[in-house]
């Protein structure tokens, strides 16, 4: 099977503070990585872990100070108009859309740029609309519409001009669970399965790259830490159970660290609650430990002992969690 | 596919971007009504003022101690070319510095700049939009200009100042084109234009002769808007034909072939720079 991406030793750093006090920060860090023609390859890690600037190197947005991009072996540096043809992109955020223009009219300008034109234009963007189920609002200004339709439309977009690689930054980011589960569906199904795109997926929800990808690479503070299987690194962690402690009230991570057998922990809280997730090799083993500190601290709501996710995976490889508070 | 019909096929598929680009922004700006009115009412209520403002100065519609200056006694004609053909020119400027910052404002520059496109055909279709309203304030404009002054505007006429016109847009959506690339860079074109604005106004013989001082005198040879308001008021008012205007002709294609390889060239610089930078989506 071709490559179809094909990044080595990429490194992508950003200045920062002004005068005296500059820095560098480095967002991406020596990433290297394959993605095969045809494939649905997920990059997968917490906010600010290096994702989208590395989609924006690949889509030719940043240019990176060390390593190489190639698409189908070519190279950016020497015909970025060609590689451009070849990918379509979705980026993060609601706001990339023209809002006071109709969603047809949006697909008209950005049709024009991939040269499209005339019957084989309107073809294409009845026919993205009609399979988007946008048909009925085509017509609509585009502030008019849910944050759903908008993804879709942004996906319509991307898909105008048929190219061969799709770079999808957080499609389902901030959208419903049908709308969220329309588009995955829409991704894996029609796009990668039927079509046979290559697609290059950005997520920080586990079960969307579980569901979705064949490959995954866990990114981490900008370095590319594994790429396997979602099978594959569940079984990196064979012989574990994962307890999930829900609390009222702060939880002390040093503690839950000394408790002897605790291998990975990560912790997390929403509205007052505290979720604490702990990689051990036999739950059965710290429970009576944990439960005696956290009691010290806060009111223990529930506790669970489950088989390990993908999530608790990318802990167990990156010693962090994916949106967590502390990961250690 | 030879050489020729792929520049064929890569021009009008430019041109189509333009087109597609007026259209877009011709669609945004018809969302906002205030605008419309705003542009019925702008040539009226602008060149009105100037013509009374005249009026009171010199006494009338001419004045001699102006003519031992600029050959012409005609000051209200002069200033009010002078207005018109600036307001026509700074429109240019106005489209090309402002487009690329629109787009990073409504989060749309980043998958511009993923097409497979040159960004120029963007900001020439953004620009066209904006000249092509200061044309039809242009007209409404002459229009008083011809009743009030009675100055002849036969087709004869009209052609050569057409003529200079085009000369003198060509060089301003050059320069408009390294404005748009340093609102690339800054974010910010407001304060950038504005100055040259008025740095025209001061130094070029937009309201006044530049040969009052010395010094405007010679910082108005550096600015293209000088021959062009030179050649079309000899054109208007003194009836000089076009050939007599050879120099001014052939300055104003110089600065347009300067104006537009040296901006493009910085463009492409500064598009550079802010793809390592990391910026093109801040503003």
């Amino acid at each position: 099977m071709d490559i179809a991406i094909d990044v080595k030793d990429l490194t992508k750093k950003f200045k920062k503070g002004k005068r005296f006090r500059k820095g560098e920060v480095v967002a991406v860090d020596s990433a290297s990585f394959e993605v095969l023609d045809g494939e649905l390859f997920g990059l997968l890690g917490p906010n600010g872990a290096g994702k989208t600037t590395l989609v924006r190197c690949l889509a030719n947005l940043l240019i990176p100070n060390e390593g190489e991009i190639k698409i189908f072996g070519k190279n950016f540096s020497k015909d970025p108009l060609f590689i451009r043809r070849q990918i379509g992109i979705t980026t993060g955020g609601e706001r990339t859309l023209y809002w006071k223009l109709s969603g047809r009219d949006n697909l008209n300008f950005f049709a024009a740029l991939y040269g499209l034109y005339g019957k084989e234009k309107e073809k294409r963007i009845d026919y993205l609309m009609e399979f988007l189920g946008l048909k009925e609002v085509k017509n609509e200004r585009v502030e008019r519409y849910s944050s759903g339709m908008r993804q879709k439309i942004s996906l319509a977009r991307a898909l105008l001009h048929d190219p061969k690689i799709l770079l999808l930054d957080e499609p389902t980011l901030g959208l419903d669970p049908q709308f969220s589960r329309f588009i995955r569906k829409f991704i894996k199904e029609e796009l990668n399965r039927k079509q046979g795109k290559t697609i290059l997926l950005t997520t920080h929800y586990m079960d969307e790259a579980d569901e979705l990808c064949t490959r995954i690479a866990f990114i981490n503070s900008g370095r590319i830490v594994d790429v396997n299987t979602p099978s594959g690194f569940k079984r990196e962690i064979p012989h574990k159970e994962v307890l999930e402690v829900r609390c009222l009230g702060s939880i002390n991570p040093t503690g839950v660290e000394k408790v002897k057998g605790v291998e990975k922990i990560s912790i997390s809280s929403k509205d007052g609650i505290s979720h604490l997730k702990v990689i051990t090799p036999r739950g059965e083993d710290v429970l009576s430990d944990l439960i005696e500190l956290l009691r010290e601290e806060a009111k223990i709501l529930s506790i669970d002992v489950k088989e390990p996710t993908l999530e608790d995976v990318f802990i167990y490889v990156t010693g962090r969690g994916l949106g967590e508070e502390y990961e250690r | 596919m030879s050489q020729a019909g792929d520049l064929a096929r890569n021009m009008n598929g430019e041109l189509r971007i333009v087109w597609e680009e007026f259209k877009k922004n011709l669609k945004i700006l018809l969302c906002y009504p205030v605008i419309w009115g705003f542009w019925a009412i702008f040539p009226i209520l602008w060149v009105l003022p100037l013509i009374f403002q005249g009026k009171a100065l010199v006494g009338g519609l001419s004045s001699q101690a102006f003519e031992n200056l600029t050959g012409t006694d005609n000051y209200l004609a002069f200033v009010l070319i002078g207005a018109i053909v600036s307001t026509y020119a700074m429109s240019s400027l106005w489209g090309m510095g402002q487009s690329l910052r629109e787009e990073s404002y409504w989060g749309t520059l980043e998958l511009i700049l993923t097409a497979p496109i040159r960004p120029l055909p963007i900001l020439i279709g953004k620009a066209m939009l904006e000249s092509g309203f200061a044309t039809v304030g242009a007209l409404i404009q002459a229009a008083i200009f011809s009743f009030f002054l009675g100055v002849d505007l036969s087709f004869g006429k009209i052609l050569p100042v057409l003529f200079i016109m085009i000369l003198l847009l060509l060089g301003l959506y050059g320069a408009g084109l390294a404005l748009a690339a340093i609102t690339l860079l800054i974010k910010e074109s407001r304060g950038l234009v504005n100055t040259l604005n008025w740095v025209f106004y001061l130094f070029s013989p937009i309201r006044y002769p530049v040969e009052v001082n010395p010094i405007t005198k010679i910082v108005s040879l550096a600015i293209p808007l000088t021959y062009a308001l030179f050649a079309i008021r000899s054109i208007l008012l003194l009836n000089t034909s076009i050939r007599e205007l050879w120099v001014s002709v052939l300055l104003l294609i110089l600065f347009d072939i300067g104006l537009i390889w040296g901006s493009y060239y910085v463009f492409l610089r500064v598009e550079r720079r802010v793809r390592k930078t990391g910026t093109i989506g801040m503003y």
